[in-house]
């Protein structure tokens, strides 16, 4: 764990490396933290929503009459209150959402859970009293609960034609793929389905709002990032004339769950507006495991085909994710295959990628939101390997990228100097005995005792910044006040990452000063510069970055100013423990302080022109992507009577280049690993098909105890990346490494029985299936599957009214002779004209104008968008279009449009190059 | 709905006040006392980020209404360190030994742990561990949390590994 | 999650307790250790107009030794109950199980005979009581009457006791000293409630079954006992047992249900398997001694 010395001679490596104690844990530990529900405001009043007890259907009546006249309520808001102020909601890349949403249900209700009537009173308990006196009239629909469900049944939203929210990738079946695929010696296919995790923070999701007079909105909110939600709430506001304060001092986690405000901070927010008082909304835990946005239903099929050697030649995936009602931003989850083979050499690649909306909560971030690309590609490996018959270590080490394969570019561009997967592997295995657990295993199951060991290996891109708009460097301001105390204001942001000390760390090394006389604020919008916090695991990697170099900045100004006063030469001084030296003459030595008090006070003492004060700031831009990787052992035994699994022992091996706090580093990847436990053994979010959430606590949602997860080892490598001070992230390892190591001892050790399918969570009851060889109850076929029966058929044919019943006019099926010439002639004069397109990149929807002119089987257009303006051409048959043309942003690709004009409405797709197909609709101008 | 009278002790001061029959114990220390420190993390006992001391026992103060903590003394995870800011052992071992991220749950373990091993009664590490099933902590994977127990309960030297560095520190 | 509004009283005597719930007419709550009721209360799925905080009622604390057996107050704490020097002497079986009820923290507020009273079905402390023949004592205005604990329960959360009763009192029967506990408790983490669960104590004179009593629990919308086997089990020699033709009819007892953590299959698989484990561990126990 050897930083390299890049301190310029000024106390190198006294703290970066070092397993200091954190610096917030003093306040944490005796109760001194200040979380959003600690925010107390005077003339502050509490909310607390009316939800929607049906997953799907229209309102037809609110009556709050009763409601308003109990004590302590002060308004009980609906959205019709709410619409005049046009809120847009957003996506997490500040984007508009791709369906009509409000704050507050707008005659529809999409899930169990979506908010409809906010009261607003003196305390919450008063407010949940009103709460259940609003009266709501619904007429409930057909829910559209599983993915299943969303391919055949009605579109969940009424502004769109099917239930695909988003969709990349080839969806026709390409022969020449399938040709490759079935080429080589063996094809191995692996499914997994994973449930629906809760992301569930300790501390729920809340906020306080009030206005400051009308210049400024101050939040105080808990969330990933203030900055980040100051801008989405600005933008989602319509820009207001006034200032978005955003605060968040003290987190308690997010996990993915608190990127942005979602409906129910955003009514409170506004319901502060409306009411000119401040407003306080504390989720409680039933709607945070209900109504909150949740995250992981996604099933995926990927194929992959091995020469004769194990070697890899090909791969196809096929990946569906459930997106819920309202997702932050419709995904179909781009990364699950930027990152599908990254740490491994094949050929060829290529998917289909689809979300779907449903009448569930909402899709949001989960630690690692495309980790199941490592839970599928790791759990084949070994299906692999059983099939061929090589050694799940021998498989991977024949396909992983080793040093000899760099640089190279994978088929989806992603570019690999230093990942070190291997090289993990290597040092995995140095460290578990893979011979001596065989030969116990063997010895176990004469025993009848199912121990099994699995392995698995990865890459993560972390540390991102200019590839995702929203995702951006990071300022740091550090200053040595005339006191002799530094005080650095960031805009990284802890949720319990410790970044009060690991930015501390960066720059008392820089500065040379003891650790305690540096303090880190933020968790402020109206300080320091804009960063988006806690995400894609990047604080360590950019903020360390920043933090080093504001701290190298300040250093410099520091000797100049010392030297100048000292009469020395700048090169002999140094800066230790805060005392100022100049080597050789230790009776010249000063403290920073007294530095610090001329170097404000004094100017006429300063270098000639020099500003003032000893403050510096500079902003950091990481290299675009920095790789850490991982390859992680777990060893269980399974309990043959009863499904049950104990973890014996789990080592992990990483790769996140220099550690500024190994106990943070170590820290972040135990929690990731036991969330990752939970999800393969515990936790499930699920619904019943009605769209009844069937986990409303933390009875039924199972977090993972102290006795479900077993002391974790390390083993460290420190291959330091081109990012400043050679970090590597490290947040979400755990999370994405964690679920196919586990799942893969548990396959080892159940081998003797068969396979065990990835149907997470993998429950007592699934694998006691796999040992006894019975069979589990058939999963129950969606009610919308042209095959479903009905089982109460009889009664259902009566009853069932739900749903507008098409008449068709008699003769309307069969056109006449003659109609389709018409027809066509009617399409291309449709076609010509402005018109507003949404092409729905991975980034979000993005909104375009074009211009069409036809002239016989040519047409030639003009597109806009904010990326800026292109002319094309393109060719017309009947009422289709198809054009090609080259951009340069994000990076150099040809997009291939082919769009089918329907009177004032037009439809289609967009060929994106290495990231498939984007749908594209819109309407004339 | 009611309202009593309730007097209490907490943190060593002395507390009066009138409360509803149906407020939590919980609800109270934050909203009416100010011990924030009290975190509620479920409302339904599971979490156990809430657990305070009453007459020296952990117990869940979501789960206990403010009106049965008339005549108590309870303490909260502000009553713990001494007045000069010197952290009670359990606090101490638990920051030595990075057994808390987020922080939400950690009051509350505090509490349980502090009860445990009151009055100088030195349950060992089988018994503090079992306790701790009682707790949910979402950030840590309770590695920090396991080792601090080892420290507490004098079963693991090394456990203490982050506290040489500790005069260096913060 | 808040409760909804409700009177709160706290009666200092079992008289006083009565005439309340008389008064209430339906509309009353009983509040001992609170801790499933409060969630309960928040969830507002439980909203009494009066709330019966029996908790300072002196006579339903503690626990004597009584003719032919064991008098444990409702309101004594489990985690009293756990060092109980006379629980422990005379009723092994009830301290084992207890051991596994809710965890460390609930246990110094959770009591026995709110476990008993309420009738969670995967709980330990009904299951407890049916399988070692306790009765119940409760007490209207008008009456005292004494419920056998196999007759207490009719479905989840569901109970013979009326609600202008009071539960006063839980009678343990004597079993002998060298009574062999049998306990399992299949359950997803420490604490939660089973998803397979078996309690039940057996006596043995002269190598020959004189005694049994066994219940499930997780198992079925009530604990449910174990009847079948009990009757088969008496009167046989514990050298020529057939545990495994035992667990059958064990769980031809049960009638499990299957949700998202356990199907029914699983649970009579499990049951029948931990049946057979824990009887034949306790026979060999047994034997050896």
């Amino acid at each position: 764990m050897n930083a390299p010395d890049r301190s310029g001679g000024i106390g190198a490596n006294r703290f970066i490396g070092q397993r200091v104690p954190r610096k917030e844990d003093a306040r944490l530990l005796t109760g001194k933290g200040t979380y959003v529900d600690d925010v107390v405001m005077p003339g502050m009043l509490h909310v607390a929503f009316v939800r929607s007890p049906i997953a799907r259907g229209r309102i037809l009546s609110i009556d709050t009459s009763i409601a308003r006249d109990q004590p302590g309520v002060h308004a009980i808001v609906t959205q019709d209150d709410l619409a005049r102020f046009n809120v847009t909601m957003l996506s997490f890349f500040i984007g508009p959402v791709e369906v009509a949403m409000t704050p507050l249900a707008d005659g529809r209700v999409a899930y169990v859970g979506h908010p409809v009537v906010m009261v607003v009173a003196d305390d919450r308990y008063l407010a949940e009293d009103a709460a259940s006196l609003v009266v709501v009239d619904y007429a409930e629909e057909d829910a559209v609960v599983s993915i299943e469900d969303a391919r055949h049944g009605p579109a969940v939203h009424p502004d769109t034609d099917d239930n695909v929210a988003a969709m990349m990738g080839e969806d026709e079946e390409d022969a020449e793929f399938e040709a490759l695929l079935a080429s080589g010696a063996h094809l191995v296919t692996q499914t997994v389905h994973h449930q629906r995790i809760s992301q569930s923070p300790m501390e729920t999701r809340g906020v306080v709002a009030a206005l400051q007079g009308d210049e400024e909105l101050l939040v105080h909110i808990t969330c990933a990032g203030p900055h980040l939600v100051a801008r989405w709430l600005t933008v989602a506001l319509g820009n207001p004339k006034m200032n978005i304060r955003v605060v968040a001092k003290d987190v308690g986690g997010s996990f993915g769950l608190k990127n942005h405000p979602w409906l129910e901070e955003v009514s409170a927010i506004l319901g502060a507006m409306l009411l000119r008082r401040p407003l306080k909304w504390i989720e409680d835990r039933i709607e945070n495991l209900t109504a909150s946005n949740q995250a992981r239903e996604q099933e995926i099929i990927l194929r992959a085909a091995f020469d004769a050697d194990g070697k890899l030649l090909a791969s196809h995936a096929d990946y569906s994710l459930n997106n819920g009602a309202y997702p932050m931003g419709a995904d179909a989850n781009i990364a699950v295959h930027m990152f599908m083979w990254s740490a491994y050499n094949i050929p060829a690649y290529s998917f289909v990628s689809r979300g779907y909306y449903t009448n569930t909560a909402g899709l949001a971030a989960y630690r690692g939101p495309w980790a199941i690309e490592t839970l599928v590609r790791e759990t084949l490996m070994d299906a692999a390997a059983r099939q061929i018959g090589i050694d799940p270590i021998e498989i991977r080490r024949r396909n992983l990228c080793t040093a000899a394969h760099q640089p190279s570019v994978t088929s989806l561009g992603i570019p690999r100097e230093d990942i070190t997967p291997a090289e993990c592997l290597e040092k995995l295995l140095e460290t578990v005995d893979v011979a001596a657990f065989r030969r116990e295993q063997a010895e176990a199951r004469k025993e009848g005792r199912y121990l099994g060991i699995g392995f698995a290996a990865y890459i993560e891109p972390t540390g991102a910044a200019g590839s995702i708009g929203v995702m951006t460097g990071e300022l740091a301001q550090v200053r040595v006040d005339p006191t002799g105390k530094v005080v650095a204001i960031m805009n990284v942001h802890s949720q319990g990452h410790g970044t009060q000390t690991t930015m501390a760390q960066c720059i008392a090394e820089q500065l040379g000063v003891p650790l305690a006389d540096v303090t880190i604020f933020d968790g402020d919008s109206s300080r320091g510069g804009f960063g988006p916090g806690a995400g894609g695991s990047r604080q360590g990697v950019i903020g360390g970055g920043a933090a080093i170099r504001a701290g190298r900045l300040l250093a410099d100004k520091i000797k100049t100013v010392a030297a100048h006063l000292l009469n020395a030469n700048p090169e002999n001084i140094s800066i230790e423990d805060g005392m100022i030296r100049v080597a050789g003459a230790p009776e010249m030595t000063r403290s920073l302080r007294e530095i610090a008090e001329i170097a404000y006070g004094e100017p006429s003492r300063l270098p000639p022109g020099m500003e003032t004060g000893l403050e510096a700031q500079i902003r950091y831009d990481p290299p675009a992507m920095t790789f850490t990787s991982a390859a992680h052992a777990a060893i269980v035994e399974v309990d043959a009577e009863t499904g049950f699994v104990k973890i014996r022992r789990w080592v992990s091996s990483e790769d996140c280049g220099v550690m500024i706090n190994p106990a943070v580093v170590e820290g972040q990847i135990a929690g990731g690993l036991a969330q990752g436990i939970g999800s393969v053994l515990l936790e499930e979010a699920g619904y019943d098909a009605r769209g009844n959430p069937i986990a409303a606590t933390f009875k039924d949602y199972m977090l993972p105890t102290i006795f479900d997860v077993p002391d974790f080892e390390y083993v460290h490598a420190n291959t330091p990346s081109k990012a400043e001070g050679g970090f590597r992230g490290v947040g979400e390892g755990g999370c994405i490494i964690g679920p196919p190591t586990l799942v893969n001892a548990i396959a080892d050790a159940l081998a003797p029985f068969g396979e065990v399918a990835v149907d997470l969570p993998l429950t007592p009851s699934k694998l006691l299936a796999v040992i006894d060889g019975t069979p589990l109850p058939p999963k129950p076929m969606s009610r919308f599957h042209p095959e479903w029966v009905n089982p109460y058929a009889d009664t259902a044919a009566a009853t069932k009214t739900d749903g507008p019943v098409e008449e068709v006019p008699a003769g309307a099926t069969l056109l006449p002779g003659g109609t389709h010439a018409a027809l066509a002639e009617t399409a291309a004069r449709g076609i010509d004209g402005a018109w507003n397109l949404t092409l729905a990149t991975p980034m979000g929807p993005q909104p375009m104008t074009a211009t069409f002119a036809t002239e016989g089987s040519i047409v030639r257009g003009r597109l806009e968008s904010n990326e800026g303006a292109q002319e094309f051409e393109g060719t017309v048959e009947d009422n289709q279009v198809k054009w090609s043309m080259k951009v340069t942003k994000p990076m150099p690709i040809t997009l291939k449009y082919d769009l089918t004009f329907d009177g004032d409405t037009v439809t289609g797709k967009c060929k994106m190059g290495m990231f498939g197909t984007a749908k594209v609709k819109g309407q004339r101008v | 709905m009611s309202e009593h009278k309730i007097e209490l002790t907490v943190n060593g001061r002395h507390h009066r006040g009138t409360v509803e029959g149906r407020h939590t114990l919980g609800d109270w220390l934050r909203g009416q006392a100010g011990y924030t420190g009290v975190h509620i993390g479920c409302e339904h006992g599971v979490c156990g980020a809430c657990t305070v001391m009453v007459d020296g026992r952990a117990v869940r103060s979501c789960l206990m209404l403010a009106v049965q903590a008339d005549g108590c003394t309870v303490t909260t995870v502000e009553g713990l360190a001494d007045p000069d800011g010197t952290l009670h052992p359990v606090q101490q071992a638990l920051k030595d030994c990075h057994g808390l991220q987020c922080g939400f749950c950690t009051p509350g373990i505090v509490c349980t742990l502090a009860a445990l091993t009151a009055d100088g009664a030195q349950p060992g590490e089988e018994k503090l561990t079992a306790a701790m099933s009682g707790h949910i902590c979402r950030c840590t994977g309770y590695q920090g949390i396991r080792r601090a127990i080892r420290q507490i309960a004098g079963t693991d030297t090394s456990a203490a590994q982050g506290a040489a560095h500790a005069e260096q520190g913060a | 999650m808040k409760a909804a509004p409700y009177d709160y009283v706290r009666p200092s005597s079992i008289e006083e307790a009565c005439t309340i719930l008389a008064e209430a007419g339906g509309g009353a709550q009983v509040l001992a250790g609170g801790q499933t009721l409060m969630p309960l209360l928040a969830l507002r799925m439980s909203q009494p107009f009066i709330l019966v905080d029996i908790n300072h009622i002196p006579e339903l604390q503690g626990v004597t030794s009584v003719d032919g057996g064991t008098r444990v107050g409702p309101i004594t704490r489990q985690n009293e109950a756990l060092v109980d020097p006379i629980l422990n002497r005379d009723l092994p079986t009830l301290i084992r199980a207890l051991s596994h009820v809710g965890h460390h923290q609930t246990r110094n507020r959770g009591t026995i005979g709110g476990s008993i009273a309420l009738g969670e079905p995967a709980a330990e402390m009904p299951a407890t009581a049916v399988a070692l023949g306790a009765k119940v004592e409760v007490r209207s205005a008008s009456q005292t009457r004494f419920i056998p604990a196999d007759e207490l329960y009719f479905g989840p959360y569901a109970t013979a006791i009326e609600p202008d009763e009071l539960l006063t009192a839980i009678h343990y029967p004597a079993w002998p000293d060298d009574t062999i506990t049998l306990f399992r408790e299949v359950a997803m983490r420490p604490g939660d409630f089973a998803l397979v669960g078996l309690v039940g104590a057996l006596t043995v004179e002269k190598g020959v079954i004189a005694r049994a009593g066994i219940c499930w629990f997780g198992m079925g919308p009530t604990p449910m006992k174990a009847k079948s086997a009990e009757v088969a089990l008496i009167g046989q020699s514990i050298d020529t047992l057939d545990a495994a033709a035992t667990a059958d009819l064990a769980i031809a007892d049960t009638a499990p249900f299957g949700d998202h953590h356990a199907t029914a299959d699983y649970r009579r698989t499990v049951g029948r398997r931990i049946f057979v484990r824990v009887l034949q561990e306790a026979l060999n126990m047994r034997q050896a001694a």
